[in-house]
C-alpha cells in the first residue's frame, strides 16, 4: 500500500522555460532507461526475491523511483509552462505539442512511447539484480548525456541529484547481489533458481 | 473487506480504507463539514490502529521504525500472504 507525500524528494524550481530541453529530459519519464521503467522493474521483481534484504531494497528503491518519476515530470512541466506557438515551432517541440499539448506523457526523447519491454522481471534473483545494476548505469549515462545539454543551473541541480541517486542505487544493488550469492552455493551460484526450484543447496564445506 | 487473522491488523485495514474513501469524497466535496469531521475521526482511529499494530509487529511505514534494530527488513512482506 502506498500513501502520497505532498512534496518532491528534491525540489524543482525552474524560472526559464526551454521546450527543447524538455523533449530531451522526458526520456527519463518514459524512455528506455527512465524512472517509470525503474519503478516498475524493481516493484515487479520483489515477488521473486526470496531474501529479506533483497525484498526491502527492491521495495524501497522502487518507491524512491516513483518519487524520481515525479521529479522528472515536474522538470518537464516547468520547462514547458506558458509557451507561445512561435516558441513551440522554433524549438522543435511541435510534434509532442500536437499530440499532448503540454501534458506529461511517458515517451522517449525520440518520441517512442513507454513500453514494458524496456525492462525485465525474469523470476531469477541473480538475473534480476544484474538487470538492476545495468539499469542504474544506463540511467546514469542518460543523466550524463542530459547534463552536457543543460546550461541552466535550475535544471542542472535536480538532474545532478538524480544522477547521484543512480550511483547509490547501483551500490545498494551490488550489496543485495552479494547477499543473494551468500545464500547460494559458492561453488556454483547457478546450480538452482532459489525463486523457483525446491531443491535445497548442497551443504557448504 | 477481507477478514484478517490478526485483530490489530484488521483494524488497520478498516480504518485505512475509511481514510481512502473519505479522502476521495473530500477531494470533490472540500467544504462538506460533516465529511471533514468524519475525516478527523477516521484519521485518529487510523493513527491509533497503526500505532497499536506497530508496537507489537513492527513498522508499517518507513518513518515508523522504533529503537535500535532495523526490523523493516525482518518482518514479513505483505505479498507473502501473512498480512
Amino acid at each position: 500500500m502506498w500513501r502520497y507525500e505532498k512534496r518532491l524528494q528534491y525540489p524543482v524550481k525552474i524560472s526559464q522555460t526551454n521546450p527543447k530541453l524538455a523533449q530531451f529530459i522526458i526520456s527519463q519519464y518514459g524512455g528506455p532507461d527512465g524512472e517509470s521503467a525503474a519503478a516498475m522493474r524493481y516493484l515487479s521483481q520483489r515477488y521473486a526475491m526470496p531474501y529479506k534484504r533483497g525484498k526491502a531494497i527492491l521495495t524501497d528503491i522502487g518507491t524512491e523511483e516513483l518519487g524520481h518519476w515525479e521529479i522528472i515530470a515536474s522538470i518537464v512541466h516547468q520547462l514547458t509552462r506558458n509557451l507561445t506557438p512561435k516558441e513551440i515551432e522554433e524549438s522543435g517541440f511541435g510534434p509532442y505539442y500536437i499530440d499532448h499539448t503540454t501534458g506529461i506523457w511517458p515517451q522517449a526523447a525520440g518520441g517512442i512511447p513507454f513500453n514494458a519491454c524496456e525492462f525485465q522481471s525474469k523470476g531469477d534473483p541473480i538475473t534480476d539484480l544484474f538487470e538492476d545494476l545495468a539499469a542504474e548505469q544506463k540511467a546514469r549515462v542518460t543523466y550524463d548525456n542530459i547534463l552536457r545539454m543543460v546550461k541552466d543551473q535550475d535544471v542542472c541541480d535536480p538532474i545532478r541529484f538524480l544522477r547521484e541517486r543512480e550511483i547509490v542505487h547501483f551500490q545498494r544493488f551490488g550489496e543485495a547481489l552479494r547477499d543473494v550469492q551468500d545464500h547460494l552455493d559458492s561453488r556454483n551460484f547457478y546450480a538452482f533458481n532459489p525463486a523457483f526450484d525446491r531443491q535445497t543447496p548442497p551443504a557448504r564445506q | 473487506m477481507t477478514m484478517c487473522e490478526n485483530a490489530l491488523l484488521q483494524k488497520v485495514y478498516e480504518t485505512g480504507f475509511a481514510l481512502d474513501e473519505v479522502t476521495l469524497y473530500l477531494d470533490t466535496h472540500p467544504s462538506d463539514n460533516q465529511a471533514i469531521e468524519y475525516y478527523q475521526y477516521v484519521k485518529r482511529m487510523n493513527q491509533e490502529a497503526m500505532a497499536a499494530y506497530e508496537k507489537v509487529y513492527g513498522p508499517l511505514m518507513i518513518n515508523q521504525v522504533i529503537g535500535n534494530g532495523w526490523n523493516w527488513v525482518n518482518n514479513p512482506w505483505p505479498w507473502e500472504g501473512g498480512m
